[in-house]
């Protein structure tokens, strides 16, 4: 469904990723590993399209959702109209804002009628979220905030999640949380691409991974697979 | 019930407010500085939507301020008065009561017009970048004013006088008090209706990350272009009214000074808060002119006192100093403004009890 081919992308002059070539089918959840600085988030905010200076551009290769490139796509276009959406790295969640407010407005670009019920399914997904629900989301723990940036990227109503470590900051068991609720989710039918340093973690949970150093891909396959390579383990792995 | 509150207190004012005029009670003077009050109101909020809600910082106002004033001024000529520049009337100037609102939309849609233009390249910058552009902008307007003799260049443009008498003509109103209270309710309305909706939400949410507010489907570019336009074109509004209560327009009015005038009550007002930017205006223009009257005791006080040599006299020019003045200060000792981002409503709780607002 999501095929990338043969991607390069760059920051100015400094090219970050030297042309990656992977793909996603519906129902998968895809991992992409790999050290600091591999082009992990670069991947992820290239497949979103947002635009420099927060993002880096495409220079050369193809992205291409159910056969179509997207290449040409803004970023709220690939959110309102291939259902594709990004949790970003640091949440960047709506810090004036209170947890309802921030999820009504991830309604934006959807059409609005069963708001409010999907704001239910979100809090019992979450229900920390639901006791916190009129609390302004910058009073929110780091736990919560990235439970709140996960379900304010569901609002969208998105059929494919990405997700740009999931796992940092927060404490381990708060981190198990996270991956078991995204599994479940998964188990409804959601597509997930998640980024992870935390890679044991995240193949644990994943169907297949890449794993990814100075932007190339040098590793991949099924998550059992790459888990068992004692190479792969030991140079990126931290096993 | 509450809802209503606002809207029953206001037209009340209003209605007070013209009745006290038209009975005379009000001395020409009072009911200049009262209009001046309204029109400022309508620049400082159009502004605030701008730099207090979407937080960008625009440093031009003033130039689409200018851009309405004379649209608003040329087409008012052109409509209701014989003139060397357009010739006979348009409408019979009976008509000018009726026609007056096309006057003001159409400096609306001008100035609105003349954002679109600064918005289009000046949005893909940011931060002091806008900053620059739109300062750029205001003195492009007024260059291009300045250098069109057929409306006067720098000697400005008048003849808008004969509109507001061809009104009074029909019925004997305080017409221009009358379209600023107009003017007034349909800023305050639209920034407020604007502000509440979904739209609103996410110019907030742009105000607040933009990368998030894209990623949730938002598209920014628009959102943030139509926020300058709507803005720009409530300050055409303010414009147009501003030359016709004076009757004369000159495009030296509308330099980077006002333009700081506009700043000033925003940020004393407090960013993104609308009671606090219309208690700001009053505040400011009431200073402004209370400075007329303080200067020249100052002076007298001061060389009576022997404290200035002789040949010195502290001009008006001084309010220039005192006015930037403000702004340092405010920035240095109370940033947020007299109310933050909050409304009134937010400060004093209590207030909820009669009326909702936000």
């Amino acid at each position: 469904m999501l095929r990338v081919r043969n991607l390069k992308a760059a920051y100015g002059k400094i090219e970050a990723l030297h042309g990656i070539s992977f793909h996603a089918e519906r129902g998968e959840i895809v991992t992409l590993i790999g050290a600091n600085g591999a082009g992990k988030s670069t991947t992820l905010k290239a497949l979103m399209r947002l635009t420099p200076p927060e993002s880096a551009s495409v220079t050369a290769g193809d992205m291409e959702f159910d056969g179509i490139s997207i290449l040409n796509m803004d970023a709220h276009r690939v959110v309102s109209d291939l259902k594709m959406t990004l949790v970003p790295e640091g949440r960047h969640i709506f810090g004036n804002l209170t947890v309802t407010e921030n999820l009504q407005l991830a309604a934006w670009s959807r059409k609005k009628s069963n708001v409010d019920e999907d704001i239910r399914h979100i809090f019992d997904i979450f229900p920390r979220l639901a006791e916190r629900a009129k609390q302004r989301s910058d009073t929110l723990s780091g736990g919560e905030q990235q439970m709140l940036a996960v379900g304010r990227a569901l609002m969208t109503q998105c059929s494919v999640l990405l997700l740009d470590e999931p796992s940092m900051g927060l404490a381990p068991l708060i981190m198990y949380d996270m991956f078991r609720t995204l599994k479940k989710l998964n188990a409804d039918g959601l597509t997930i691409i998640v980024v992870e340093q935390n890679a044991r973690l995240a193949l644990q949970v994943a169907d297949r991974g890449y794993v990814l150093d100075t932007g190339e891909i040098i590793a991949e396959g099924s998550a059992d697979e790459l888990l068992k390579k004692p190479e792969i383990m030991a140079a990126y792995l931290g096993a | 019930m509450r809802r209503y509150t606002l809207n029953v207190v206001f037209c009340l004012a209003a209605v007070a407010l013209v009745a006290l005029a038209q009975a005379g009670a009000l001395d020409k003077y009072v009911l200049t500085i009262i209009t001046f009050i309204g029109i400022n109101c309508i620049f400082a909020v159009s502004l605030n939507l701008v730099n207090g809600y979407m937080g960008e910082f625009s440093c031009g106002h003033a130039g689409f301020m200018c851009v309405g004033a004379y649209v608003g001024s040329l087409l008012s000529v052109a409509f209701f008065t014989n003139s060397n520049l357009f010739g006979a009337a348009l409408f019979p100037p009976q008509w000018a009561p009726f026609l007056f609102p096309v006057v003001l939309l159409g400096a609306s849609l001008a100035a609105a017009l003349f954002g679109l233009i600064v918005a289009l390249p000046s949005f893909h910058t940011r931060d002091d970048y806008l900053a620059i552009i739109t300062i750029a902008a205001n003195y492009i307007i007024i260059s291009i004013v300045e250098n069109i003799d057929a409306i006067g260049g720098p000697r400005g443009f008048s003849g808008m006088k004969k509109t507001v008498n061809a009104m009074s003509d029909v019925a004997d109103l305080p017409w221009m008090l009358i379209w600023t209270i107009f003017g007034f309710f349909v800023c305050v309305m639209t920034i407020y209706r604007l502000m509440t909706s979904t739209y609103g939400k996410g110019i907030s949410a742009v105000c607040q990350n933009e990368v998030a507010a894209e990623i949730m489907g938002v598209n920014t570019n628009r959102v943030k272009i139509m926020a300058f336009m709507i803005s720009s074109g409530l300050a055409g509004l303010a414009g147009a009214l501003y030359a016709h209560v004076y009757g004369y327009v000159n495009a030296q009015a509308f330099n980077i000074l006002k333009s700081t005038e506009g700043l000033v009550m925003v940020y004393l007002g407090g960013m993104g808060s609308i009671s606090g930017v219309l208690m700001a205006a009053v505040a400011f223009t009431l200073l402004v002119e209370w400075l007329r009257f303080v200067i020249p005791w100052l002076n007298e006080v001061s060389h009576a006192a022997g404290l200035l040599p002789a040949g010195y006299e502290i001009s008006q020019i001084w309010k220039w100093v005192i006015i930037p003045l403000i702004l340092i200060l405010l920035m240095q000792f109370r940033p947020e403004g007299f109310l933050g981002n909050r409304e009134l409503t937010q400060v004093f709780p209590r207030l909820k009890r009669w009326i909702t607002f936000k």
